[in-house]
């Protein structure tokens, strides 16, 4: 077990999960505010998760995400003016407007490809993890991907080839199943940690709400991996968002209110359950504080920070203006 | 005749199948997408949900399934949502399906139809666009169909349906809302017969799936500038009926393709193949292709908009052949 990280450390994770929470609201007042947007799988709930992991990460550490990958996106630096403008399909954008929202792709912040086809980042986090062996790196590669993702048939064989060949890859499963609820959780397994089991992976599964237990996990998992012992297969415990299915972009949850993290009477509505015992940010913050690790003041100081951040970025992606028309075919061959 | 959406004339032809053969069988859901028309697909479940299973994602061996339980003695459909999914079944489609009933002697039979939504879709990106027509027209054994109407749909719906080879529909998300007159008795269309969609005199036009649309809208504003264009849809692309593809770029000396995939390989240069071996005599100007740039669609919608022939991009085209 890692020691308890600093204060210092613990409130620059805050900042970075509320980072992502954040710049995921924006995406959903953008997608108010313009039609076109398209429809948004969003990392809110997640964010513990993502922020976490992405704090035990190394530059070099390459990673391969979902359609559900803003959050990594930001929590691994990616400039959010950059990631808006693409979610807007402007010339500013990560990917110069070519990908959008289910696609952002930074490889300077270490992302090889975003592919939003179900169990893309598997295999090719296992090509990351050959690649950077093979060249003698102690970088490792890096899958992010959902429970519904194990229903392919490429896990099966990504999952092998990882085992056999020793290769240094975190698995990196984000299980927001609810029950029998689709597209998720069609597995016939018991659980989803069997089937890497059954391939001699190393299993381990946290609570994806705590972000103290996940970048803790997450830190034992990468230090096991970088040793050279072979993958990981890190499963992350997560409640699904209430907005995660929506066609028209609303706001189920509210926007944030950090201080319902210590005045829990006030939460309210639909989804208190949801926001009192499965939102990730609040619970930190509450617990933050509850440990005397920070004020209050010191949580409303941060996300004042990173309010104007993304208030900055929306400004910079409405102004980037959309790729010129004749550009459409451009760029197609290296 | 009763006037019906295109959706509706799907859920006619697929709740006749479940009445007519207890071992019709359906996997998939979503069939009529996740937009306005998915509640007529609501009904069709409430009859016969009992007759859909519901996949993980899983789409090869999904595939599969489809095909050893028709091989088995059921007929059935199989819905693979958006056209780009149905890559990772690859494999099945063309080396299970494709080459059994040859491979076999012909002791084995296929009956599946297979459904998918090709195209561009606004936001799809490079990912969910595919348009695998030409691909899949490029393969031995399967029959490959891309009705456009409601009464086209029902008819050639049921035709596949009741055939014993497997069908690839490719169908396109734009259509479903289309309307028209719709014959409430059963029958069918049979697989490889062309229509033309529109008669003119001076320039053919075939186009396929959606391009239909653009290529009727393209023949308005043809109309305006006194040129009289007749539109023809193959609605089959294989078997592909020749007859009167030709008899039209005969009668009219010009041919203009409309493809929504890209140029290389495609369907439009398969018609524009066609029309130069067997009617280079009647052609009075060379043949225009119009099909998607050759790249992965690009999400920004300006980009996206690009890319695509439109009803104005074909009029230009066509026009040249005039002069
Ligand atoms: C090959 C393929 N099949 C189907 C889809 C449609 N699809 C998009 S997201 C999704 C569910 C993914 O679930 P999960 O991996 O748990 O990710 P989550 O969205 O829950 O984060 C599906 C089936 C797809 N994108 N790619
Ligand atoms: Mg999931």
């Amino acid at each position: 077990m890692a020691e308890t990280p600093k204060a210092a450390e613990r409130i620059a994770l805050f900042e970075r999960m509320l980072l992502v929470r954040r710049f995921e609201e924006e995406v959903l007042r953008v997608a108010q505010a313009h039609a076109y947007v398209g429809r948004q799988h969003l990392h809110i709930g997640h964010e513990a998760t993502g922020a976490a992991v992405a704090s035990v990460l190394g530059p070099e550490d390459l990673f391969h995400t979902t359609h559900r990958n803003h959050g990594y996106l930001i929590a691994r630096g990616a400039d959010p003016g950059r990631a808006l403008a693409e979610i807007m399909g402007r010339k500013d954008g990560l990917n110069s407007g070519r990908g959008g929202p289910w696609h952002l792709c930074d490889r300077a912040a270490g992302f090889q490809s975003t592919s939003a086809m179900v169990g893309g980042s598997v295999g090719l986090a296992v090509g990351a993890g050959f690649g950077l062996k093979k060249q003698g790196k102690t970088a490792i590669g890096v899958a992010h991907f959902g429970d519904g993702t194990l229903d392919e048939g490429i896990c099966f064989e990504s999952f092998n080839l990882a085992s056999i060949l020793q290769l240094p890859v975190l698995f990196l499963c984000e299980n927001n199943a609810k029950e029998g609820q689709r597209p998720s959780s069609m597995l016939a397994a018991r659980a989803l940690r069997d089937l890497p089991a059954a391939l001699q992976i190393e299993t381990v599964v946290v609570d994806g709400r705590d972000a103290d237990a996940v970048r803790d996990a997450a830190a034992d998992a990468v230090a096991f991996i970088r040793a050279g012992k072979g993958p990981v297969f890190l499963q992350a415990q997560l409640e699904r968002w209430p907005g995660s299915h929506q066609t028209r972009p609303e706001f189920p949850t509210g926007v944030t209110d950090l201080t319902l993290a210590w005045d829990r009477d006030r939460i309210s509505g639909t989804h208190a359950d949801w926001i009192r015992d499965h939102d990730g940010i609040l619970l930190y913050a509450a617990k933050l504080v509850a440990e005397k690790a920070v004020s209050r003041d010191d949580i409303l100081a941060v996300d004042g920070r990173v309010t104007s951040r993304i208030q900055a970025a929306r400004a910079f992606a409405e102004d980037s203006p959309f790729p010129d028309a004749a550009s459409a075919a451009d760029g197609v061959f290296a | 005749m009763t006037v019906k959406t295109y959706a509706e004339a799907v859920v006619d032809a697929l709740s006749g199948m479940f009445r007519a053969d207890p071992n019709f069988h359906a996997i998939g859901r979503g069939i009529l997408g996740h937009g306005g028309h998915e509640r007529h697909a609501h009904a069709l479940m409430k009859e016969f949900g009992h007759r859909f299973t519901d996949p993980p994602t899983a789409e090869g061996a999904t595939a599969s399934m489809g095909i050893g339980a028709a091989m088995s003695g059921c007929r059935m459909f199989v819905h693979f949502g958006t056209a780009s999914f149905s890559l990772e079944a690859w494999n099945q489609l063309i080396n299970e399906a494709g080459v059994a009933h040859s491979m076999s002697g012909g002791q084995i039979r296929v009956p599946v139809v297979f459904h998918m939504y090709h195209g561009l879709r606004g936001g799809g990106s490079g990912q969910h666009s595919t348009s695998p027509q030409g691909m899949m027209a490029n393969n031995a054994g399967l029959i490959v169909m891309q009705p456009t109407s409601p009464r086209d749909v029902k008819g050639m719906l049921r035709a596949a349906l009741k055939c014993d080879n497997p069908v690839v529909w490719i169908d396109h998300s734009a259509l479903l809302g289309r309307t028209g007159e719709v014959p409430d008795e059963d029958y069918e269309i049979p697989l490889g017969s062309a229509e033309v969609k529109r008669a003119g005199t001076d320039v053919t036009i075939v186009a396929t799936s959606r391009a239909v649309l653009w290529a009727l809208d393209a023949a308005e504003i043809l109309a305006k500038d006194g040129i009289s264009a007749e539109v023809v849809d193959p609605r089959t692309l294989v078997p592909l009926d020749e007859n009167t593809i030709l008899t039209s770029i005969r009668k009219t000396g010009r041919l203009v393709t409309v493809d929504e995939a890209i140029q290389t390989c495609s369907f439009g240069s398969e018609i524009a193949a066609l029309a130069a071996e067997k009617a280079h005599d009647a052609l009075k100007a060379p043949v225009a292709r119009l099909a998607r740039a050759a790249t992965p669609v690009p999400f920004s919608p300006p980009l996206e908009k690009a890319i695509a022939p439109s009803p104005e991009s074909i009029a230009i085209a066509a026009r040249r052949l005039m002069n």
